[in-house]
């Protein structure tokens, strides 16, 4: 069997910061298990940058306007000493990333530049270009390499064994060799990303983003918590989903209706587009309901306009964001306007992390950073710039929480992670012997459907009980299921379908949370109950999974600075 | 159009063959597209690999009727208008070993890149808690290497690779050495460069694959052009390729010709040159060179000379 002191799942950002944290000394054997090579990872996808109040464009700024800008984003549903603990330690964490190699845009002093971003108070972003998330990936990469981490790539996360809430190790497959592994852990890093692929099409997020970390988490016990809470980007494009930075609207962009108006006005009238997101993308598809927009029902838009930022500035600032309206939407930026429209682009909810200062979950030696967990600093809506944040700085305590783990936990004797494997290995040979059932691609478009159209952007309670139905019966539908591929080497049709598995025990514990919340807050938008209600939902939603049964429950917001307050922009 | 076809080369784990699917053909769609529909409509065994679908993941390259291409960004629409035609032909990338169908190891190209240290290595008295200073031209430089998102096209396009897997690196590794050699805030660009210089720096043969086909505009050539230009500069001007570049500047210098008769002498040496006597002889037979004709200076040779003052004179600017 394989023993490693520290296993870190996801070979993204944060999963590849925790790693480097967690290896530092070669005292420990770490390995990264990945199911595509680390660079594929979407933290490769973020565009626009990194917050952290270095005050190099705006000496006015500071940690503290880090903090309150974050929990006011949030919608006070982040925890302030999360909040402020993050804020804090930001400046440091980009110096350690520049210290990495990071190539990031230099303002005229040679220091890192900052650009503005949504519901920021000062300029804090750090970027590199609009690539950002690119370049950390890749920096990220080289400093394992340079520490000499072993990554197991094409390896994939089937399951967590836990015992009396104590980690006992993990079950994974070789994509490749088709072997499955039982791992024995001291500790265990969940970096596994956000599962937006609960809305299929309608999503920036990658392919691959299933959230098999969370649902395994969510299997082994651990609450998922505000999984509600779903941020949707206002400036996906339109044809396809893809993402237009929100660089675009922090260098300037204006977004305009049918009827050539900035209708940001009537809705951030002082913060005009550099509104956060969730108020943003709730305008743009008001402005499409009410008729404002170009062309009809799924196929509306309304237009992204940066002509007049000119082409110098394009070019320099968004290179990215020009070249992909150019090859996904036939648009040159320069010449013409963008067709774009909100696109699901992060989970706020996730992985319930119990302490913020080792990303340490309820279970003994899991524990979990980035996307895929939620501290909560993001509460009801994260500010752009805050996810390469979250992922950099909790990446870096989840690999200082994973070595004390380690140091603390002695092997299980791994009895129970083998009798695990190979209930795994009789499935994966289930599956493959099978020669009919549901169609798993059919299960995932109906599941994509009914989130898309009922668990949007806008909620009502009728919708989302459909969608609740609509997600139980194809849970009933995907017990008998048919992959169609025998082979054993590289069965990516057996990848999908338990990714597609996982996809719908997230997407259930979404349409559940979004039920019982029966208010407005952040990202998440009632028609039946527009209010915010901090009465009765000022407190974190909490799901637990027993056997079939969901279980709901409440934690309190931890409120250490900043009393609730209308929040305006 | 109604039908499109993609006829694709398939591999198990040990037997190759070509296979191909039918499907209907839709407007303003993509080559990955196409490969989506087989996988989820016609084969679920087809194997490919592909993320982010937005260009900048690298998963997705492939060869498309023998040029290699990120599935994810090329149209098929122009893809069928320049080849004139409703089958395509999808191969996995070239100089990889293959895994499964289009499914490429990348393993030992993750190995090789590491003989360049493709990383920072921060000078002694930097300061991890204070960061860098770094203009805007510095900067500059390493904006384009940078962009570089490891999908291999340029692997597959290599023409040195292509007969010389051993003794040449892969371009975007290349890419790599240079990014760190002149990167202000490194220390020990030669810890980067010599690495690149001892693995073929000088056996590029500028066929410029790399850079027309690379999804991302990274320019792999301009980079051993840079690199070469760098080795120099620190010193590394005693072999093969320095001193064909030496000669060639010497030669132009004097006569503002280039003098054939001497050029490989003074790259290879007295002793490896004679090794090409026969060869010489040949060339002469078919009155390929004249051995006895010495270049007079051309007219005009103030000027050219002219222009190496104005080149020596440009301070080098980093």
């Amino acid at each position: 069997m394989l023993n490693y002191d520290i296993v870190v799942v996801g070979g993204g950002g944060a999963g590849m910061r925790a790693a480097l944290e967690a290896s530092q000394n070669n005292d420990l054997q770490v390995a990264v298990i990945s199911k595509t090579f680390p660079t594929r990872s979407h933290t490769g996808a973020a565009q626009g940058g990194i917050n952290a109040a270095l005050g190099f464009r705006d000496e006015t700024d500071s940690v503290e306007k880090h903090f309150r800008d974050t929990v006011k984003g949030s919608d006070f549903l982040g925890d302030q000493d999360a909040i402020e603990f993050f804020a804090s330690n930001m400046p440091e964490c980009v110096l350690e990333l520049e210290y990495f190699g990071v190539p990031f845009s230099r303002d005229e002093k040679g220091r890192i530049a900052q650009r503005p971003f949504g519901g920021a108070s000062s300029p804090r972003t750090c970027y590199s270009a609009d690539k950002t998330g690119h370049v950390i990936l890749h920096t990220l990469y080289e400093q394992c390499l340079k520490n000499g981490v072993k990554f197991l790539n094409e390896w994939f996360l089937l399951e967590l064994v836990v015992e009396d809430k104590k980690l006992q190790g993990l079950v994974a497959m070789d994509i490749r060799s088709g072997e499955i592994h039982p791992i024995n852990a001291r500790a265990v890093v969940i970096a596994t990303g956000g599962f937006g692929r609960i809305y299929w099409s309608r999503t920036t997020n990658a392919f691959n983003m299933t959230g098999d970390g969370t649902a395994a988490c969510f299997e082994a016990g651990i609450p998922i918590k505000d999984p509600e809470f779903v941020q949707f980007h206002p400036t996906g494009l339109a044809g396809t989903g893809v993402l237009l930075s929100e660089a675009c609207r922090g260098e300037g962009g204006y977004l305009i209706n049918k009827n050539g108006e900035r209708f940001m006005s009537r809705y951030a009238p002082e913060k005009m587009e550099l509104g956060p997101r969730d108020l943003v993308s709730r305008a743009i598809e008001t402005e499409i309901k009410e008729g404002r927009g170009f062309g009809q029902g799924i196929n509306a838009y309304i237009h992204l306009d940066l002509r007049h930022l000119g082409k110098k500035k394009i070019l320099q600032r968004l290179p990215q964001v020009r070249q992909l309206a150019i090859e996904f939407e036939g648009v040159d930026p320069i010449e013409e306007p963008v067709p774009i429209r909100p696109s699901c682009h992060y989970m706020m909810g996730g992985i319930h992390v119990s302490d913020y200062r080792t990303s340490s979950t309820p279970i003994e030696g899991i524990h979990a950073a980035g996307e895929c967990a939620c501290v909560s600093v993001h509460g009801a809506n994260r500010l752009g710039g805050n996810s390469l944040a979250d992922v950099i700085l909790f990446g870096k305590f989840a690999g200082i929480g994973a070595r004390e783990s380690a140091r603390d936990r002695s092997f299980s004797s791994g009895a129970r992670v083998q009798k695990a494997a190979e209930k795994w290995m009789k499935h994966f040979n289930t599956m493959r012997e099978k020669t009919r059932g549901n169609d798993v691609i059919a299960i995932r478009n109906k599941m994509a459907e009914t989130m898309w159209n009922n668990v949007g952007i806008f909620r009502t309670e009728s919708e989302m009980a459909e969608a609740l139905d609509t997600i139980n019966q194809l849970l009933e539908d995907y017990k008998d299921c048919y992959i169609g591929v025998s082979d054993k080497k590289y069965n990516m049709a057996f990848i999908n379908y338990v990714e597609i598995g996982n996809l719908l025990k997230l997407a259930k514990a979404v349409a559940m949370g979004a039920i019982n919340r029966k208010e407005s807050r952040g990202s998440h938008s009632r028609a039946d109950y527009p209010k915010r209600d901090d009465q009765n939902f000022l407190r974190h939603t909490m799901i637990t999974k027993e056997e079939d049964e969901y279980k709901l429950d409440y934690l309190p917001v931890k409120i250490t600075k900043y009393q609730p307050e209308e929040r305006r922009y | 159009m109604e039908k499109v076809i993609y006829r694709i080369k398939r591999f198990d784990g040990t037997k190759e063959w070509y296979q191909e699917y039918e499907f209907p053909y839709e407007k303003g769609k993509t080559i990955l597209w196409g490969l989506i529909k087989i996988k989820e409509e016609i084969d679920p065994s087809l194997c490919f690999t592909s993320a982010c679908r937005s260009a900048i993941c690298g998963s997705c390259g492939v060869r498309v009727n023998g040029n290699a291409v990120l599935a994810c960004k090329t149209s098929l629409d122009k893809m069928l208008e320049t080849y004139k035609t409703n089958k395509l032909i999808l191969e996995p990338l070239n100089n990889f070993k293959v895994i499964r169908d289009l499914v490429v190891d990348w393993e030992q190209k993750f190995e090789r890149m590491k003989e360049v240290k493709p990383w920072l290595i921060p000078s002694k008295n930097s300061d991890k808690t204070k960061g860098f200073k770094q203009s805007e031209k510095q900067f500059n430089m390493i904006a384009n290497p940078t962009d570089c998102i490891l999908c291999g096209c340029c692997i597959s396009e290599c023409g040195q690779l292509s007969i010389n897997r051993e003794g040449f690196l892969e371009p975007f590794i290349f890419s790599k050495s240079y990014r760190f050699t002149v990167e202000s805030r490194d220390e020990a660009p030669g810890e980067h460069l010599e690495p690149a210089l001892e693995n073929g720096l000088w056996k590029c043969i500028r066929c410029m694959q790399c850079v027309t086909k690379c999804p991302k505009g990274v320019r792999p050539a301009e980079h051993i052009n840079g690199l070469r230009k760098e080795s120099m500069k620190m010193g590394h001007r005693d072999n093969k390729g320095a001193r064909h570049a030496y000669a060639f500047h010497d030669d132009i210098q004097k006569t503002g010709r280039l003098n054939e008769m001497t050029l490989p002498i003074k790259t290879e040496g007295l002793v490896s040159t004679m090794g090409r006597i026969p060869f010489a002889l040949r060339l002469l037979k078919k009155g390929k060179i004249k051995p006895f004709n010495m270049p007079k200076p051309v007219n005009g040779i103030e000027q050219v000379r002219t222009i190496y003052r104005l080149a020596q004179n440009q301070k080098e600017e980093r």
